[in-house]
């Protein structure tokens, strides 16, 4: 068994009316593409932004590693360098160039020094292809281009994990493959990742294991031959209908 | 940034220790020199009959004087608050005065006159009622109009007031007997009605908790009147005046009128310094208030948008509140008085730097609100992206929130600026020689409301336009990303 990055258990979010998730246990191991699906409203972004905390829990516990992360004597900057976050509206710093918006974190961190977190954001923007832009600020790319450097800006931390809210969402049709290649040449390298996302065929085609949720509670859970096209659950197997 | 803190500290130093040399000690005396013969300014100096016998007084029981100009209306609270040691500007005995000061004996009896055009129907006092009347804000013309005639109009100086009457904005103006002598020698258009409205003593004010610099003043004044010298120096100081100004300018063509105004207003005696000296007060004092509005500004933003979103910081947030309501809810004319008179009521402080502050304290309200709105209109997946990086709250905030922040209200953050500027044309009110001061001395000397005005206002519009320029530089540079 390889080493559990995420321990979820029985996680409970409430707003005022609402319970986004209700008792949700799981958890993410390393190397492992998780992919979570369900209809809107499910609790899947919830779920997804409290694995670093960006939603308080109400109740339940996280392990990151194996140390709780929803105990009271947190460091939770110490613990959030080591978890990369991708937003749906990629929330580059517009004030900053792209090579700054890649270097500031690790800097500020004491990660890295200035010149190594240059060179590796030299490195990052090679390999996806916009060496080019390093000096450029983010209004003056593409989305896809966007995205792809929010991408790279959690991966000059080195995290461990990195999460993805919806990475594509948010951009036209045309280049959601930039940002679909990106994230599958990832997971070909052994990135452990946690992705909300409605691109069921890429799921099917990226992830290890599949988690669905609906009304806050994970329904099913399994690789995507089961829970994709073999689900024995009703309500798994009509919003894959309808979706596919 | 800590550049610029250290050295608002190092010159906030400097000015806060300009006054280190003590030989004698100090007698501090307040006037309004607006006020011939009795004070006005004169070159560099304020000179005049209360000066004169003061100084004389003074010397016999072997004090240093020091003489500071500030409004009539002030003069009274700042030996009552100990800020001066003698109130000597014309003053007249009165029950109400008596019960805030202790008077010497009188040295003058002095009247309340009142001055009308040529071709006015009013030729006694009798004929006053329902008629515009101007006063200078604070004298005995003022409280006698008030309470025996009609509410007057008030001007923070007699020549205003004349200046009033002469453009038919009043139908007469009340001031003491002297200054109406000058004032209608200088206006060929005037008359001083034979019959003085009133007639009074002019007393020196001393506080109530000095009665033994009282007595003294007391023995002295006695010696002088006995000498005869007292009555040489008012003669003197009266024949100067009257001397000096007679010669008005009746020249044939407007052209030749202005070139004289403008000789007169600017160049003879130098005037024109008043103007490049209180230039550089009203700089001066612009520019540190603004960095401590900055500094204050966005340290109370910070506070109350820290609270608002994460519920922390309850105290400090309390506090901001308190701040914010008492500075926006108050004038800052008040507030520049109550720092002056009562929280540095009895600290030997430069003036300059209590307008520094107050103007700083005023301005912070301002910008913190200003500062707080761009904290808000900053969408929070900046801050989500930032945490989720690993940078904390603070950090966030420094190299994420506030510059995106800044660059957002800069234009606002630029009215407020222009503001400041303007705002601290009150600095009069604490007896500083800003521009506005300066063209009031001008307008003192000369009698003329025109030509100093004008200039006053041509000197804030240029730097006005300065700043704007500046602003819009600094705002293009900060938008080159967009």
């Amino acid at each position: 068994m390889s080493e559990t990055v995420f321990e979820i258990k029985d996680l409970v979010k409430e707003y005022p009316g609402v319970t986004a998730i209700d008792h949700v246990s799981s958890s993410i191991k390393k190397g492992e593409a998780v992919f979570i699906v369900g209809p809107s409203g499910s609790g899947k972004s919830t779920f997804l932004r409290s694995l670093n905390l960006l939603e308080n829990p109400t109740s339940g516990e996280i392990l990151f590693k194996g140390k709780s992360i929803t105990g009271r004597h947190v460091n939770i900057n110490k613990f959030r360098q080591q978890v990369g976050m991708v937003f749906q509206h990629f929330n580059l710093f517009p004030h900053l160039t792209i090579q700054q918006n890649i270097t500031l974190a690790p800097v500020l961190t004491g990660k890295l020094s200035k010149s190594q977190a240059s060179e590796k954001a030299d490195m990052l923007l090679k390999r996806i292809g916009l060496a080019d832009k390093s000096n450029a600020y983010p209004n003056q790319l593409s989305g896809g281009q966007k995205q792809r450097v929010a991408i790279v800006r959690a991966l000059a931390m080195n995290p461990d994990v990195l999460l993805f809210d919806e990475p594509t969402s948010a951009l036209d049709p045309e280049m959601v493959g930039e940002v679909l290649s990106l994230m599958k040449d990832l997971a070909g390298e052994g990135m452990t990742m946690v992705v909300v996302t409605h691109e069921i065929g890429f799921a099917a085609e990226v992830a290890s294991r599949i988690i669905f949720m609906d009304k806050g509670k994970i329904i099913e859970e399994g690789t995507p031959d089961e829970v994709i096209s073999n689900s024995s659950n009703e309500r798994v197997r009509e919003f894959f209908s309808k979706v596919l | 940034m800590r550049y610029i803190y250290t050295l608002l500290c190092s010159v906030l130093l400097l000015l806060s220790c300009g006054c280190g040399k003590e030989k004698k000690p100090r007698l501090v005396m307040v006037t309004n020199a607006t006020f011939p013969p009795y004070e006005y300014v004169s070159g560099d100096t304020i000179d005049g009959i209360d000066p004169a016998i003061v100084r004389k007084i003074a010397d016999a029981l072997g004090y240093e004087l020091e003489i500071q100009d500030m409004s009539f209306d002030s003069v009274i609270a700042a030996v009552q608050s100990g800020k001066a040691d003698i109130a000597a500007s014309g003053i007249t005995v009165t029950e109400e005065r008596k019960k805030q000061v202790l008077f010497t004996h009188a040295y003058v009896i002095a009247e309340q006159a009142i001055i009308v055009k040529n071709d006015s129907p009013i030729k006694a006092a009798a004929d006053l009622k329902g008629k515009r009347i101007g006063v200078q804000h604070g004298t005995t013309g003022d409280t006698f109009v008030t309470k025996n005639i009609c509410e007057p109009e008030r001007f923070a100086n007699g020549p205003l007031a004349v200046a009033a009457l002469k453009t038919g904005k009043l139908d007469a103006v009340v001031v003491d007997g002297e200054p109406a002598d000058v004032y209608i020698s200088q206006n060929p258009g005037l008359v001083k009605l034979p019959e003085p409205l009133t007639s009074e003593e002019y007393a020196f004010a001393i506080g109530k908790h000095a009665p033994e610099l009282h007595a003294l003043f007391n023995r002295e004044l006695y010696k002088l009147r006995s000498s005869g010298e007292l009555t040489s120096i008012i003669r003197h100081y009266k024949e100067i005046n009257s001397a000096d100004k007679t010669k008005k300018y009746q020249s044939a063509s407007f052209r030749d009128r202005l070139q004289e105004s403008i000789y007169i207003n600017f160049i003879k005696d130098g005037r024109y310094r008043y103007l490049v000296r209180g230039f550089l007060i009203t700089l001066q004092i612009s520019f540190f208030a603004v960095l401590i509005g900055l500094v204050i500004g966005f340290g109370v933003a910070v506070i109350r948008s820290t609270a608002d979103s994460t519920g922390k910081l309850k105290i400090a947030d309390f506090l901001c509140r308190v701040y914010l309501t008492v500075i926006r809810g108050t004038p800052v004319v008040v507030q520049l008085l109550i720092i002056y008179f009562v929280i540095f009521g009895s600290v030997n402080i430069d003036k300059v730097l209590v307008a520094i502050i107050a103007f700083g304290v005023n301005s912070g309200a301002y910008v913190a609100e200003i500062i707080r709105g761009g904290i808000s209109s900053i969408d929070k997946g900046q801050l989500e992206a930032s945490r989720s990086l690993g940078l904390g709250y603070w950090q966030s905030m420094r190299y994420i929130i506030l510059p995106q922040a800044f660059k957002n209200v800069l234009p606002s953050l630029g009215n407020e600026f222009i503001v400041l500027l303007k705002e601290t044309s009150v600095s009069g009110y604490i007896a500083l020689a800003d521009l506005t001061k300066g063209g009031d001395i001008i307008r003192s000397q000369t009698y003329d409301a025109f030509l100093p005005l004008i200039a006053v206002a041509v000197i804030y519009l240029a730097v006005v336009m300065f700043m704007s320029y500046m602003l819009d530089l600094l705002e293009k540079r900060l938008k080159r990303n967009e």
